[in-house]
C-alpha cells in the first residue's frame, strides 16, 4: 500500500470554557488514501464535524484548540501550519462542501462568479480563464446549461443543483481532498442518489478522494470504501466497508447497523387484512389546498394561487396506521394541517368521526382538537421553551377540564407510557436531548386520549438510533392502545417497518395507494419505483439507483 | 493543605461568575445606591432640600456643604438626594406604562394580524411621524405642566416602540410549533397569546425598558429644564441643572453634581440593559 495523501495523527481537541479542559476528539487516527472515499459515521455530537474542522483549521471557536496529535498531508503538518500556508491548503488542496448549500451559497452573487471567485485567488487566473474554467466545471457537475447558468443566483436553483454548485465550487481548484458534511442530509432521496452518483463519477474522472461525513449507513454502505465510526469523539472502529458492516467489532457499531431501517429484500406479500367494515374514522374526500402569493393591494389582479393539496382522496379506519410519503414540497404536512383544520379547505371534504370539516366547521374543529393530537417534526421547537414537562402536559389536562387532583397522576401516567423517568417532569426542554423532547412531545399528544395521532416527520430531526425508539415507541402505543396513526415521513424504509398502508404523493396528488408491503415490493407508478430505488441500502450490493433523468432544469 | 485549595476555588468561583456578569454587579450596584438613598433622603440629607439660608449663597464645595449652594442658599447635597427620589420614580413609571401599554396591544396585533394589525401599524407610523419631543410638548401643552402631564404623554407616545418590538416576535412565535400544538390541542386564543407566545416574546422588550428607562429619564429632565415638568422649588436633577445654568461659568458646582447623578443613574441602567440581555439570551 503507498502512503497515505491525508494521515491524522493522534489528533487530540480540547475546549477551554470550564475549569477543566474538555475533551471533544480523543486521540483519532485515521488514513485517507488517493482515490479513496471514506465514510465517517456517527451521532450528533459524535465529533466527526469537528474532525473534519480541525483537519482544515477552521475551529468554529476561539475555545477549541488542537493540543495534540497531526494532520499529515503529503508529509506537511497541517497542525503546525501558519495561517497564511493554510489559506493556500484550503481551496486548493482541500475543499470542502457542506450540509446546507442555501446557506453556504452568497445569495447575491452569481453561482458562476463564486466558482470563478476560487479559481481567481488559487491560480492567478485572469477574469476570462476563470469564467471558463468555471463553466466547464458546471458542466462536469452536471448542470445542463453551463454558460448561461453561470449568470444565474442560487435562488433560481433547486436544492439538489445548488449542492452541485457547492461541489463545483469546492472541486474548481482541483484539491486532492474533498471533505463533504452531511451533503445530501437536506435532499430528497432521489436528488440525494443523484448527488451520490456525482461524487462518485468525480472520482473516477478526478482520482478525487473524499471523506464523506454521513449518520446514514445505507449512504456509505453505496459509496465509501472504508468506514470509520466516531462516538463521543473517540473513534471505536475503522475498517473497509464490507468488513465493518458485516462484521462489526464494536457494540456501538453493532447498534448503529441494527437501528438502520432497510426495505425488507422480498417478503411473501400477505393478502391484505380485510378491512374492518363500517364507517372510517377520517375519510378525505377530493380535498383541495390552495395558497395566495405574491399580489400585493397595489398590484390588482397580480395574484396568483399555489395549489399544494390537489384533489386528496382517503379512508382511515380505526386503528388503522397510515403512512404518507413524498419528497419536500409534495403537500405531505399541508394535507396534515388541513385534516386537523388548522389550514382552511379550498375545497372537498374532510370528514372526522361523521362530522364534516367544511360544512360544520364550529362542531368538527371542537370535536378533532379534542380527539385528535399532532407530533411535530422539531421535537425542541414543538415545545414552549418556558414550560417543564408536568406543565405542558399539566395545561392539556386542565383545559380538558381534568380536576386538578388527579393531574398529578396521570402525568406520571404519560411518562411511564412514553418511557420517560418521572423524574423529568420538573425539567424544561432546554435541559432534554432531541428524543427525550419528542417522547414529552409523544405524550403531550397522548394527553388527551386521542382517537388520531397525527405524526408529521416526527423522527427526521433525530439519530438513527434515537430514531428507531421512537418508532419502536409507536409501534408498542398502537399495539397497545389501538391507536390510529397518520404517519408522515420522507423515510420510506421507516413508513414501511411501521404502517399497514402506505399512500404515495406527488406535487400535491396521491400516485399511488395500498398495503405497505404490496407497495413497496410491486410499487405501479414509476415515480413510487424511482423513490424505493433511491433509498440507499445497508447492503453494498444491492445498487443504488439513481434516477438518470436529466438534472431539473435551472430558473423556474 | 486541601482547605485553602477548595477556599481557593471557591473564590475563584466567585470571581469569575463576577467577572462574567461584571455590567449586572455594576449596574445593580449603583441602582442600589440611588434606591437606597432615595429611601434615606430624610435621614441622610444633611439639610432640609427647599430651606434658604440667606447667609451660604452660592457657596463652594466645603465641609459644611460638600456639594456646595445654590442661589437661594439651598444645600445642592441634600437635592440631590432629595431628587433621587423624584428621578426614581420618573424613571420608573415613565416606563411602566408605555411597557404595559405597548406589549398588549403588540401582542394582540401581531396574534390576530389582518385589520387589526393594521390599523395598530398605521397609528403607530403616524406617531413615529412627528418628532418625539415635539408630540411630547404638545401633549403637555394641552394637558398643563407637571409630573402627571409627563407620565400621561409618555403613555400616549412611549408605547410604540414596545408595540412594534413584541408584534415582531408574536409574528414568528405565533409559526412556530408549539403554537400550533396549543392551537390543535384546543387551547384558547387568550392562554395561547398569554401563557405561550407573550412569555416567551417579552425577553427584547425587558431589555429594552432598561435602555428606555435611561430615555425618559433625559427626557423628564429636559422637561423639567424647559420648566414642563417637575416645578420648583421640588428638588430634581433636571429642573438644579436648569436653574444653576445662569451660574455655570461662577459657580459650576450647582450643575455638575445633579448633571453627574442623572449620568450615573442612566449608566447603571444601560449595564443592567446589557446584562439582561445576556441573561435572557437576546444578542444570540
Amino acid at each position: 500500500m503507498t502512503a497515505p495523501l491525508l494521515s491524522i495523527r493522534d489528533l487530540v481537541v480540547d475546549f477551554h470554557g470550564g475549569p477543566e479542559p474538555r475533551r471533544l476528539i480523543d486521540h483519532v487516527s485515521v488514513d485517507l488514501a488517493k482515490g479513496e472515499i471514506l465514510g465517517l459515521v456517527g451521532e450528533s455530537g459524535s465529533g466527526k464535524s469537528l474532525l473534519c474542522r480541525a483537519v482544515m483549521g477552521l475551529l468554529p471557536s476561539r475555545r477549541l484548540s488542537v493540543d495534540g496529535g497531526s494532520v499529515l498531508l503529503e508529509g506537511r503538518d497541517l497542525v503546525r501550519a501558519s495561517a497564511a500556508e493554510m489559506l493556500s491548503v484550503r481551496g486548493s488542496e482541500i475543499g470542502m462542501i457542506f450540509q446546507n448549500p442555501t446557506s453556504h451559497l452568497d445569495p447575491v452573487m452569481k453561482i458562476g462568479e463564486q466558482i470563478a471567485e476560487g479559481i481567481r485567488f488559487h491560480e492567478g487566473a485572469s477574469g476570462r480563464e476563470a469564467r471558463a474554467a468555471a463553466v466547464e466545471m458546471l458542466a462536469r457537475v452536471g448542470f445542463p446549461d453551463p454558460s448561461r447558468q453561470y449568470d444565474n443566483y442560487p435562488h433560481e436553483f433547486s436544492g439538489g443543483m445548488r449542492q452541485r454548485a457547492m461541489i463545483a465550487a469546492a472541486l474548481s481548484c482541483r484539491p486532492k481532498i474533498l471533505i463533504a458534511d452531511e451533503p445530501t442530509t437536506a435532499l430528497d432521496v432521489t436528488i440525494q442518489a443523484q448527488i451520490l452518483e456525482l461524487l462518485l463519477d468525480l472520482r473516477e474522472s478526478l482520482g478525487l478522494s473524499v471523506i464523506l461525513i454521513t449518520h446514514d449507513l445505507g449512504i456509505v454502505a453505496q459509496t465509501c470504501d472504508r468506514i470509520a465510526v466516531m462516538r463521543g469523539g473517540r473513534l471505536v472502529e475503522q475498517g473497509p466497508k464490507r468488513q465493518v458492516l458485516a462484521a462489526p467489532k464494536h457494540d456501538y457499531t453493532r447498534m448503529l447497523i441494527g437501528s438502520h431501517p432497510s426495505l425488507p429484500a422480498h417478503e411473501e406479500v400477505k393478502p391484505a387484512a380485510a378491512h374492518s367494515q363500517g364507517r372510517p374514522l377520517l375519510e378525505v374526500d377530493d380535498l383541495h389546498v390552495r395558497f395566495d402569493v405574491g399580489g400585493s393591494f397595489l398590484r390588482f389582479g397580480g395574484r396568483k394561487q399555489v395549489s399544494a393539496v390537489k384533489g386528496v382522496s382517503l379512508q382511515v379506519m380505526e386503528g388503522d396506521t397510515v403512512g404518507i410519503v413524498g419528497e419536500s414540497g409534495s403537500g405531505k404536512s399541508t394535507l396534515a394541517r388541513a385534516i386537523l383544520g388548522l389550514t382552511p379547505l379550498s375545497s372537498g371534504h374532510v370528514t372526522f368521526d361523521g362530522v364534516d370539516l367544511a360544512r360544520q366547521p364550529g362542531k368538527a374543529l371542537a370535536k378533532l382538537r379534542r380527539e385528535t393530537a399532532m407530533v411535530f417534526q422539531d421535537p425542541l421547537n414543538a415545545l414552549n421553551p418556558r414550560f417543564t414537562v408536568a406543565e405542558t402536559l399539566g395545561e392539556v389536562l386542565r383545559v380538558n377540564g381534568m380536576p386538578a387532583a388527579d393531574i398529578p397522576r396521570r402525568i406520571d401516567e404519560l411518562l411511564d407510557l412514553v418511557h420517560l423517568g418521572r423524574e423529568f417532569a420538573g425539567r424544561k426542554p432546554r435541559s432534554l436531548s432531541g428524543g427525550q423532547c419528542q417522547r414529552v412531545g409523544i405524550a403531550r399528544a397522548l394527553a388527551v386520549n386521542p382517537r388520531l395521532i397525527i405524526a408529521d416527520e416526527c423522527v427526521a430531526a433525530l439519530d438513527v438510533t434515537i430514531q428507531k425508539q421512537i418508532v419502536d415507541l409507536f409501534a408498542e402505543l398502537k399495539a397497545r392502545m389501538n391507536l390510529t396513526l397518520l404517519f408522515i415521513a420522507h423515510d420510506l424504509a421507516i413508513v414501511r417497518n411501521l404502517c399497514e398502508r402506505v399512500l404515495v404523493m406527488y406535487h400535491g396528488e396521491v400516485v399511488e395507494e395500498g398495503p405497505s408491503a404490496e407497495v413497496f415490493a410491486r410499487p405501479q407508478k414509476s415515480y413510487t419505483a424511482a423513490l424505493i430505488g433511491a433509498v440507499p441500502d445497508i447492503d453494498p450490493d444491492k445498487k443504488l439507483l439513481a434516477p438518470r433523468s436529466d438534472p431539473a432544469p435551472a430558473a423556474a | 493543605m486541601s482547605a485553602p485549595a477548595t477556599r481557593l476555588s471557591l473564590t475563584s468561583g466567585l470571581s469569575r461568575w463576577l467577572g462574567e456578569h461584571l455590567s449586572l454587579v455594576i449596574g445593580a450596584g449603583i441602582l442600589g445606591f440611588f434606591v437606597l438613598m432615595a429611601i434615606a433622603a430624610p435621614l441622610v440629607a444633611p439639610y432640609d432640600p427647599v430651606a434658604q439660608m440667606a447667609d451660604v449663597r452660592l457657596q463652594p464645595p466645603s465641609l459644611a456643604h460638600p456639594f456646595g449652594t445654590d442661589n437661594f442658599g439651598r444645600d445642592i447635597l441634600s437635592r440631590v438626594i432629595w431628587g433621587t427620589r423624584v428621578d426614581l420614580q420618573i424613571a420608573f413609571i415613565g416606563v411602566a406604562f408605555p411597557f404595559v401599554i405597548g406589549t398588549l396591544l403588540g401582542t394582540v396585533a401581531g396574534f390576530f394580524g389582518g385589520l387589526v394589525d393594521t390599523v395598530f401599524m398605521r397609528i403607530i407610523d403616524i406617531i413615529l411621524a412627528f418628532p418625539f419631543l415635539v408630540l411630547m410638548l404638545s401633549i403637555i401643552a394641552i394637558l398643563g405642566p407637571g409630573l402627571a402631564s409627563f407620565y400621561i404623554a409618555m403613555a400616549l407616545v412611549g408605547w410604540v416602540s414596545y408595540a412594534r418590538l413584541v408584534r415582531a416576535q408574536i409574528l414568528v412565535l405565533k409559526n412556530s410549533d408549539y403554537a400550533v400544538a396549543a392551537v390543535s390541542l384546543g387551547f384558547s386564543r387568550t392562554r395561547i397569546m398569554f401563557r405561550h407566545l407573550l412569555p416567551n416574546a417579552i425577553a427584547g422588550s425587558l431589555v429594552f425598558v432598561m435602555s428606555d428607562a435611561v430615555l425618559v429619564l433625559l427626557n423628564g429632565a429636559a422637561i423639567s429644564y424647559l420648566g414642563l415638568g417637575v416645578q420648583p422649588p421640588t428638588a430634581e436633577w433636571g429642573i438644579m441643572v436648569a436653574e444653576g445654568q445662569p451660574f455655570v461659568t461662577t459657580a459650576w458646582w450647582i450643575t455638575l453634581f445633579p448633571g453627574l447623578s442623572i449620568v450615573f443613574l442612566a449608566f447603571a441602567f444601560s449595564l443592567l440593559g446589557d446584562a439582561l440581555g445576556d441573561l435572557l439570551g437576546v444578542h444570540e
